[in-house]
């Protein structure tokens, strides 16, 4: 009895508190992580609003002196992984076995293109010169995803939905599968979720140059696969198979690239793919070719050129050049490779550069990609190299790396995809005495409607970045790096 | 109060009792009638001595014996005038029940018999307690006080109807103030100092 | 004050009567306050006292480390312990033995139990933690020894009390607590049996729902048994004890609200009695504040004391049957905390009498003095000219009653009160014989099995003393997905409430063929709710798919239980079957049926009740509920008597006189009795209608979260009641009437006060 009455008092208490803050919304932050933070200080699994993380100096490569004059700004946006999650060509059954397969489906999987756009405005807010897009910024390397994360970052009119009208993925309310999460019926409740979320938007985009960065999901199906005519036809097709028969044989993370690619097909081949059910096609799912994602990406870059792999340079004001490396490999697998006719590239871009400073992007961590070693070293032996940035791990890390003539920093951006669902920004200053600083931090986007539920999901997602601790300690977040003296 | 008195009532006798206030002319009347028990000495009612007796058995005695007139009347407030006769014609014989009716006319009664108490005047209540006290055929009659509370002419019509009543034998003994009561009395009987005289 | 204390030794038999109503309803509010708020009370102190977690999961044997790695990954979650629970391990102490009995084997870390006796376990070699039911049970003692399967002989260190389920022996299975140290000095230290519990503590408990989502995902591929809350732990404990416990709390609750009417009747009546004497103060000059002042103040002054002692007389009393009652749950007893809602009643008793005296004292004061002097017969209101039925003496005695309009409505109000809660009483006791004789109550409404095809349910259902009958068909099947222990699907042709019906805590009943209700323990674990899709499999056919319509508290296989129709079911599997249930008619025969069944060539079955075993803990109820009775009962007689004696006293003239002419004490007593009837027989109908139209229905409705309740008032309830309450105004008509008859007449035609 007594606990009816509790009951009752605390739906009436929850009805006045619902009435009186907006029902959807996540607690609104500001953006900049300088002003304030979120986290979980109860414990409770919900972020709420925290104190302001200002800069900490980073000193082991030279403390770094006051700052005078900013000299280039940077936006970071990485591992957008905007998906299509009503496609066919995904599978999302697979995700229950954990790793390595545990980011084929997410709770927030639906609402990947409000978060990029929320991470876009939030980005805008803080005036960079031009916005690095990490890799990854699709996540099934299919047309209709590409599509849709250019027109967010471009601006524009943006259309989530694809197939039939509506929702009809595996998050669907009738779906009797209890480990997806249906925002119909299970905790925490959002009604109506996937519909809203079909719905087209406008996107202000950044206002600043793009400046892409090829990802494994942008051109290869799940991150592993290249996309052949098997695939193309299924992504395209009316059947979506929904259950497994049996436990599949899964490749384990230390397999080679290849030996993935390898027990993927297998997968896909074999009997344990289970009963399917009738979706509606849409040939916008079609998974775009190699060449075609460079090609779209360049055009997005505004940078000419024509060859298969997306090496680019580009100059952010007078002090600061870009180079891109495109570290996708080609035949498959999720780990970075390059080649060594990309490191002679570089090494003529590094000397083309003259007196800026140069940071080289990678989607996959040099550390831990194919032929990164051989980057590694000629990097070590350029004393204009400030800093490199990688995404792909989806957790923050910065770490220095020293060197001969001084050192550089390794910088990692979380994702959008994982909790903490963080942006970065990156500023190269000069500073008193003649020397040079990195600063950086982080941004949260404002958490506005679907964008803040997404947040809220990626926060409690048992697979997601809470458990592995993504968003990693205040050294990877908001610091000034000192730079070595020219 | 009282103290060695000693009385005899005769049959078809109307005795009065004066006495100043207070000197215990009620507590007479209410031994006589086995309302109360005297501390030593007898009381006897048509040949039936009261003492001795468990309160079911007096109650037996003044039923038959006993009818009592009062100077408030004490009619029961809940019960009309015909109601009141006709509860204390419970308690009697049989044929009690059907004196009610030639009680109430001889009263001169019968258009006021359906009222209650509050509506009646003084008068017309001490008229139905009269026959209330006769409706029993009692022995005796012991009024206090009965034309107390009555103006002259209420308490002539009442006096009246108690000297009626002796012309069957019936004893009446009136405790009284009033000079028109002794007048009618064939005995005047004095207490004074806690004995009759 | 002392000007109070004197008036008070004036009027002492007066001041005895109304300090003995006053202690009578102590009495009733301390028995029933007590053991209402104890046990609506005990789970949730108990739970905080042995820190009981959130969650418990079960789940096959597994390293800790492997469990560990899972379970770090859910939200909210403020603590989680690991537990090995071995079971069937021979127990024995104190001559007492088991065979069946639980090991817990506990880790470094939050404890989950509350240690009640003795302390916890430690560093010291050979010791034990023992259950507190078994504790009791066995007389075991801390210091003594018992036996540990292959641990040997332990000390017992201490008492251990836990809320996760009732004591034994009300469970079969007794515990004890040992340290993981001690299974390592004995096995050795890489002996590492694993764990197979999980105790988890949320952060925010009104998150759980939160946290189960998570918990889907999180073990997946592990072999989980259970995830138990401690709102379904909650439910099975509180169902365990049988819904009394509900009901005792609401029966608290009224009669509190019995105690105070009848306070105020008599405090009111009190007053009025003495309204010439009120009067002769006004005349005097007294104001009327002060002279409310004065009422109050005497009414406190004899209510203090004597609610006091009524209040812990019934404590004291109902103390020990309740330790016993929440022995039986693994609760706690309230202690100290129990001063308070006490305090409250004292708090509230006093005030009813306060406000029952100033009121009419307030409201007396209105009338004219000179009103109030005048004595004679008081009769309220002005003389009307209305057909006053005569009848007799009892007529009279009817009209005396009723001449007091305030004083007759108060006491019958109370007396309604009192006999509407001593109808409750008797239909609770009625549900604890149904509880152990005939399952209908706790959702089992059919009495009787036999063996059957469908069609002879029909002829079944022809048999005279039948009600319905219909073919019960139960599958074993699995949850589609693996996250549970096998589910049962308890499937009937068409509805299946009128055989069974667990009380619905969301959603609605199931209405066709592809809707079902799920337990709570099987929402739980799968996040279903109404709407929900539910995919299981059942033993040896394909998969079937149904809606979820209805969530249903059942208890059954711990609340993994499905309830469907037949049809697809049989659809999957031709060769389904199953014993045909049979409800009976309300006031049926049973052994007439079953006779009749005989005859009819089918051999029948009685289903048992689903009750605690232990009939000693039924016992206990029952003398509880005795008692509060009782102490209603006493209330009824002192407002009875109450009554009476003041209506005699205001018409003691009246009497006197009906004496003088010749009443013998019989007439005296017919009329007396004439009032007592005026008072019960209408107070009896009241009773009834207010038990069957407003106490009931809210007793029911608030215990509908623990099972569906026929509460019903019978002929016999009704009977028993009135018969009681005649028997009580006999009884006070006798004492009445030879009160009076003791008095000389003179008396009372000279005097009237």
């Amino acid at each position: 009895m007594i606990e009816r009455l509790r009951a009752l008092l605390a739906a009436a208490a929850a009805t006045v508190l619902l009435a009186a803050c907006g029902a959807d919304a996540g607690p609104p932050a500001p953006g900049s992580t300088l002003q304030a933070t979120l986290r979980d200080a109860d414990g409770d699994g919900a972020l709420e609003r925290g104190p302001a993380a200002p800069l900490r100096d980073r000193t082991e490569l030279g403390a770094p002196a006051p700052s005078t004059r900013t000299l280039a700004t940077l936006g970071i946006i990485s591992d957008a992984h905007v998906r299509d999650e009503e496609s066919p060509a995904r599978v999302p059954f697979l995700d229950r076995f954990g790793s390595p397969v545990d980011s084929t489906f997410r709770p927030q999987e639906a609402l990947s293109a409000q978060v990029l756009d929320a991470s876009v405005r939030a980005v805008r807010s803080q005036r960079p010169d031009a916005l690095i897009v990490a890799g990854d910024l699709a996540d099934n390397a299919q047309a209709n995803e590409l599509d849709l994360a250019l027109t967010v970052l471009r601006g524009g009119r943006a259309r989530p939905d694809s197939g039939a009208p509506g929702y009809d993925g595996v998050q669907r309310a009738s779906n009797a599968d209890p480990l997806f999460y249906r925002p119909d019926t299970d905790a925490p409740r959002h009604p109506g979720l996937l519909e809203r979320a079909q719905r087209p938007f406008g996107a202000a985009g950044v206002g600043v140059p793009i400046l892409p960065v090829a990802g494994n999901h942008d051109l290869l199906v799940q991150g592993e696969l290249p996309p052949d005519a098997r695939t193309r036809e299924i992504a395209t097709g009316d059947r979506m198979v929904t259950e497994l028969r049996e436990r599949p044989k899964l490749p384990d993370g230390s397999s080679s690239g290849a030996q993935r690619v390898a027990a993927i097909r297998a997968i896909l081949a074999g009997p344990q793919l289970g009963p399917s059910r009738r979706v509606a096609p849409d040939t916008a799912r079609r998974e775009l070719r190699a060449g075609e994602v460079v090609e779209r990406l360049r055009d997005a870059a505004g940078v000419p050129g024509s060859s298969a792999s997306l090496d680019y340079a580009a100059d952010v004001g007078a002090d600061l050049r870009v180079l891109t490396l495109d570290a996708v490999d080609r035949a498959g697998g999720s780990g970075g490779a390059v080649s060594a006719a990309q490191v002679r590239w570089l090494r003529g871009e590094i000397a083309r550069a003259g007196s800026r400073a140069v940071i080289v992007a990678t989607h996959q961590p040099l550390r831990s990609s194919r032929g990164g070693e051989a980057v590694l070293a000629l990097l070590d032996q350029s004393p204009a190299i400030v800093a490199t940035l990688s995404g792909h791990t989806h957790r923050h890390r910065i770490a220095p790396r020293r060197t001969a003539s001084g050192g550089y920093w390794e910088i990692e951006t979380a994702s959008l995809a994982d909790h903490p669902q963080q942006a970065r920004m990156l500023r190269l200053v000069s500073t008193r005495g003649g020397g040079r600083a990195l600063e950086t931090w982080v941004v949260d986007h404002d958490g506005a409607g679907l964008a803040g539920i997404a947040r809220e999901l990626a926060f409690l997602d048992v697979q997601g970045g809470r458990p592995r601790n993504l968003g990693a300690g205040r050294n990877d977040r908001n610091v000034r790096l000192g730079l070595p003296a020219r | 109060m009282l103290d060695g008195v000693d009385l005899d009532l005769m049959p078809g006798e109307l005795v009065a009792v004066v006495g100043p206030s207070g000197s215990g002319k009620s507590t007479l009347l209410h031994l006589a009638g086995g309302l109360d028990l005297p501390e030593a000495g007898e009381v006897e009612v048509a040949g039936e001595r009261l003492s001795g007796r468990s309160d079911a058995e007096l109650a037996r005695l003044r039923a038959r014996h006993v009818g009592f007139v009062f100077q408030a009347f004490h009619l029961v407030a809940e019960l009309s005038g015909e109601e009141n006769v006709r509860l204390a014609a419970r308690f009697g014989t049989r044929d009690a029940a059907d004196r009610v009716a030639a009680l109430i006319d001889a009263v001169d009664l019968r258009a006021v018999a359906r009222s209650l108490p509050a509506q009646l005047s003084g008068g017309e209540q001490q008229r139905f307690a009269v026959a209330r006290a006769l409706v029993n055929d009692p022995t005796v009659i012991l009024a206090d006080e009965p034309t107390g509370n009555l103006d002259a002419r209420s308490g002539a019509t009442v006096l009246d109807l108690l000297r009626r009543s002796t012309d069957s034998g019936r004893a009446v003994l009136v405790v009284t103030h009033d000079p028109a009561v002794t007048a009618r009395a064939d005995r005047v009987l004095r207490l004074h100092d806690g004995s009759l005289a | 004050m002392r000007r109070a204390l004197r008036r008070l030794r004036g009027r002492r038999r007066r001041v005895l009567t109304a300090a003995a109503l006053t202690a009578a309803a102590g009495l009733a509010v301390g028995v029933a306050g007590t053991v209402g708020f104890s046990l609506a009370t005990g789970y949730d102190r108990a739970a905080q006292r042995t820190d009981q977690p959130d969650v418990l999961g079960r789940f096959a044997p597994q390293r800790l480390s492997v469990l560990r790695e899972r379970l770090d990954r859910l939200p909210n979650v403020e603590a989680i312990s690991y537990r090995l629970e071995v079971n069937r391990v021979r127990l024995a102490a104190n001559g007492q033995s088991k065979r069946n009995g639980a090991v817990h084997v506990v880790r470094p870390g939050r404890r989950g139990y509350g240690v009640v006796a003795g302390r916890d376990l430690g560093s010291r070699a050979g010791e034990a933690l023992v259950e507190r039911g078994v504790a009791e049970e066995w007389k075991l003692q801390v210091g003594d020894r018992i036996d540990v399967g292959g641990l040997g002989s332990l000390r017992i260190a201490g008492i251990a009390l836990s809320v996760d389920n009732v004591a034994f022996p009300l469970a079969t299975v007794p515990r004890i607590y040992v340290s993981e140290a001690e299974i390592s000095r004995r096995f050795g230290a890489d002996a590492n049996p694993g764990v197979n519990l999980a105790l988890v503590w949320l952060a925010d408990p009104s998150r759980l729902d939160i946290t189960l989502a998570a918990a889907r995902p999180a073990v997946f591929g592990l072999r989980t048994e259970q995830l138990l809350t401690k709102r379904a732990v909650r439910q099975v404990i509180d169902q365990a004890a049988g819904i009394v416990i509900a009901l005792l709390a609401v029966f608290g609750l009224v009669a509190c609200a019995c105690a105070g009417v009848m306070l105020a009747a008599a405090s009111a009546a009190e007053v009025r009695r003495r309204a010439p004497a009120l009067g002769v103060q006004r005349a005097l000059g007294a104001t009327r504040g002060a002279v409310v002042g004065d009422e109050t103040l005497d009414a406190v002054l004899v209510a203090a004391p004597a609610a006091a002692l009524g209040l812990g007389v019934g404590a004291l009393a109902a103390a020990g049957p309740t330790a016993n009652l929440l022995g039986f749950l693994n609760e706690v007893a309230p202690g100290s905390a129990l001063l308070w809602p006490l305090a409250g009643a004292f708090a509230g008793l006093v005030t009813v009498a306060a406000a029952g005296a100033a009121w009419p004292a307030w409201r007396l004061n209105r009338k004219a003095v000179s009103e109030l002097l005048r004595g004679g017969d008081l009769a309220t209101g002005p003389a009307k000219r209305r057909r006053v039925p005569s009848g007799g003496l009892f007529g009279l005695g009817a009209r005396f009653a009723f001449a007091r309009r305030g004083r007759w409505t108060s006491t019958i109000s109370a007396l309604a009160v009192a006999g509407a809660a001593m109808l409750l009483v008797l239909a609770v006791a009625d549900l604890l014989v149904s509880l152990r004789d005939d399952p209908g109550t706790l959702g089992r409404r059919y009495a009787l099995t036999v063996p059957g095809e469908q069609r002879d349910a029909r002829t079944i259902a022809r048999i005279p003393g039948v009600a319905a009958a219909a073919q019960r068909s139960t599958v074993e099947a699995a949850d589609s997905f693996s996250l549970t222990e096998p589910l049962r699907v308890i499937a009937y042709p068409g509805d299946h409430v009128p055989f069974e019906a667990p009380p619905l805590a969301e959603g609605r009943r199931l209405a066709a063929d592809g809707e079902v209700e799920v337990g709570l323990g099987l929402a739980d674990t799968l996040g279903l709710r109404p709407g929900s899709e539910l995919a299981i499999q059942p033993a040896g056919s394909g998969e079937l798919r149904f809606r979820v319509v209805g969530i249903v508290r059942a208890l059954e296989n711990d609340g993994r239980v499905v309830y469907a129709r037949t049809a697809r079911l049989r659809d999957a599997d031709p060769s389904l079957g199953g014993p045909i249930a049979i409800r009976l008619a309300s006031g049926a025969d049973r052994a007439d049926v079953v006779r009749r069944l005989d005859a009819a060539g089918f051999e029948s079955s009685a289903t048992g009740g689903a009750t605690p075993r232990n009939r000693s803990f039924l016992g206990v109820l029952a003398s509880v509920l005795r008692a509060v009775a009782l102490a209603i009962g006493l209330v009824c007689l002192a407002a009875i008597l109450q009554t009476l004696a003041l209506t005699t006293r205001d018409r003691r003239r009246a009497l006197a006189v009906m004496r003088a002419t010749g009443a013998p004490p019989g007439a005296l007593a017919a009329v007396l009795t004439g009032t007592a009837a005026a008072l019960i027989v209408p107070a009896v109908v009241l009773a009834v209608l207010l038990q069957r139209f407003v106490l009931g229905p809210i007793v029911a409705e608030l215990a509908a979260s623990y099972a569906t309740l026929p509460l019903g008032v019978g002929a016999t309830g009704i009977l028993l009641v009135g018969g009681g309450l005649a028997a009580i105004g006999a009884v006070a008509v006798l004492v009445v009437t030879r009160a009076a008859t003791r008095e000389p007449v003179a008396a009372g035609i000279e005097r009237d006060d």
